[in-house]
């Protein structure tokens, strides 16, 4: 990040090259359209280009502050009123998984496998709230809502979710 | 403030982003003020979070969108650094009879140069967003033109795709299939999926199925999809859509759930 705050473009291309899959994943989940994904990854990393002295290290690592970037935009897109029109008039199609690199392919599905595997041993209720929280840009409030539980205990379940995950995941699927 | 039970509770909200606009100011003020639990509360959820993100099923990212980035930023840093002064700006003045006049010479000097330089560099920024929007509508066009001209390819085909007994009549599926240009148009009505699921797009080729993504269908569930390298590696046979758990099959070389359409490639 160093780097980038010193305008090196090729740092830029190196994080490009490291995050942008796992990114534009995120964001395509949100958005659910392909060019409007591209669209909001584009603008994702032009941000991280000129925001990177907004970086601060002691609130998590670099990849969490990406995703963060790229969840971000993707659900201000999801909310805008020009989305939800090309949304309604228009449709897409999640392109395929990569394919180019067996290795990299196998090893980026076990590892999802696994987190998958243990979203699924959380309780249901962690499990919606958490969701609901990352893909769908609900605030709280708003999950309180959607899922019939006062406010208090929607926090409550949101950390204690985060905590489990923590405890049911190998480290190294943690970078 | 000083720490308190409940900015443990806000540090959940924080990493996940679904705190309200008050609490999220109210938050960072507190950790701006230094509170070392909290941060090592964030860096702790921050990473389940994260893991949240790797659950996704993995996209390879459009290989455009680098280039188009990375245009984007050299430009951008290529006029940061024409708008950076290479020259020291003034010289001590050396002690000689009419130095005032020398002095105030200088002045008109360092001023013109200070406007000229940044006149200049407010040219150059604009000169580089111009070409990068330039560069982006180039592109754009440049794939309408290939895509207008899909429609008219001689060897274009039509593929209606057919229920299986997994399947239904409500779902109706019509794939045009260029095998020169290696692009398809899938025009797709009533695939709003049940919930939990989602409607896959797959070609099937001599070595097996091979995924063409999920499918996301607008609100009355209908899809108009555009795809480009079909069968790039091996001719299409047949298209088939099979009905998935939510986010799509494991692997995207074989169909989890069943098949529901089906529809052969002529010759």
């Amino acid at each position: 990040m160093e780097r980038i705050r010193a305008r090196d473009e090729r740092a830029l291309a190196d994080l490009y090259d490291r995050h942008a899959d796992l990114l534009y994943s995120v964001i395509l989940r949100i958005v659910r359209g392909a060019a409007e994904a591209e669209e909001v990854l584009q603008e994702t990393w032009l941000q991280v280009w000129r925001t990177a002295g907004s970086y601060d290290a002691s609130r998590g690592a670099v990849g969490a502050w990406l995703v963060t970037v790229a969840r971000s935009r993707a659900i201000d897109r999801l909310r805008s009123e020009g989305s939800r029109r090309r949304v309604e008039s228009e449709s897409t199609l999640d392109p395929p998984a990569p394919t180019a690199d067996a290795a990299d392919e196998a090893s980026q599905r076990q590892r999802s496998e696994r987190v998958t595997a243990a979203l699924g041993q959380l309780e249901t209720h962690h499990r919606q709230v958490l969701e609901l929280a990352y893909y769908s840009g609900l605030s709280q409030v708003e999950i309180a809502g959607r899922v019939g539980a006062p406010l208090g205990t929607v926090k409550s379940w949101t950390r204690q979710a985060l905590l489990k995950l923590g405890s049911l995941v190998p480290p190294e699927d943690f970078s | 403030m000083a720490h308190q039970d409940e900015h443990l509770i806000l540090c959940a909200g924080f990493v996940v982003g679904d705190l309200s606009d008050e609490e999220r100011r109210l938050f960072e003020a507190h950790l701006d003020e230094g509170c070392a639990v909290c941060r090592a509360e964030i860096e702790r959820l921050g990473r389940a979070a994260y893991l949240v993100a790797s659950a996704a099923p993995i996209h390879r990212a459009p290989t455009a969108v680098r280039a188009r980035v990375l245009d984007a930023v050299r430009a951008e840093a290529a006029a940061d650094r024409a708008s950076r002064p290479t020259q020291p700006l003034a010289m001590a003045p050396r002690r000689r009879p009419l130095a005032w006049a020398w002095g105030a010479a200088a002045l008109l000097a360092l001023a013109a140069g200070v406007w000229h330089w940044r006149v200049t560099a407010d040219i150059e920024r604009q000169l580089a967003a111009t070409r990068s929007e330039v560069a982006a509508l180039e592109a754009k066009l440049h794939i309408e033109e290939e895509w207008t001209a899909f429609w008219s390819a001689p060897h274009a085909r039509e593929i209606r795709l057919e229920p299986t007994p997994d399947g239904s009549k409500e779902l109706v599926a019509k794939v045009t299939y260029d095998p020169d240009s290696k692009r398809a148009v899938v025009a797709l009505s009533n695939f709003t999926p049940p919930a939990g699921k989602d409607y896959q797009l797959w070609a099937i080729t001599a070595s097996g199925p091979a995924s063409l993504g999920v499918i996301r269908a607008d609100g009355a569930g209908n899809a108009l999809i555009r795809l480009t390298d079909v069968g790039a590696a091996e001719a299409p046979a047949a298209f088939a859509v099979s009905l998935e758990a939510a986010g799509g099959a494991p692997t995207p070389h074989a169909p989890a759930g069943p098949v529901v359409l089906v529809g052969k490639v002529g010759v």
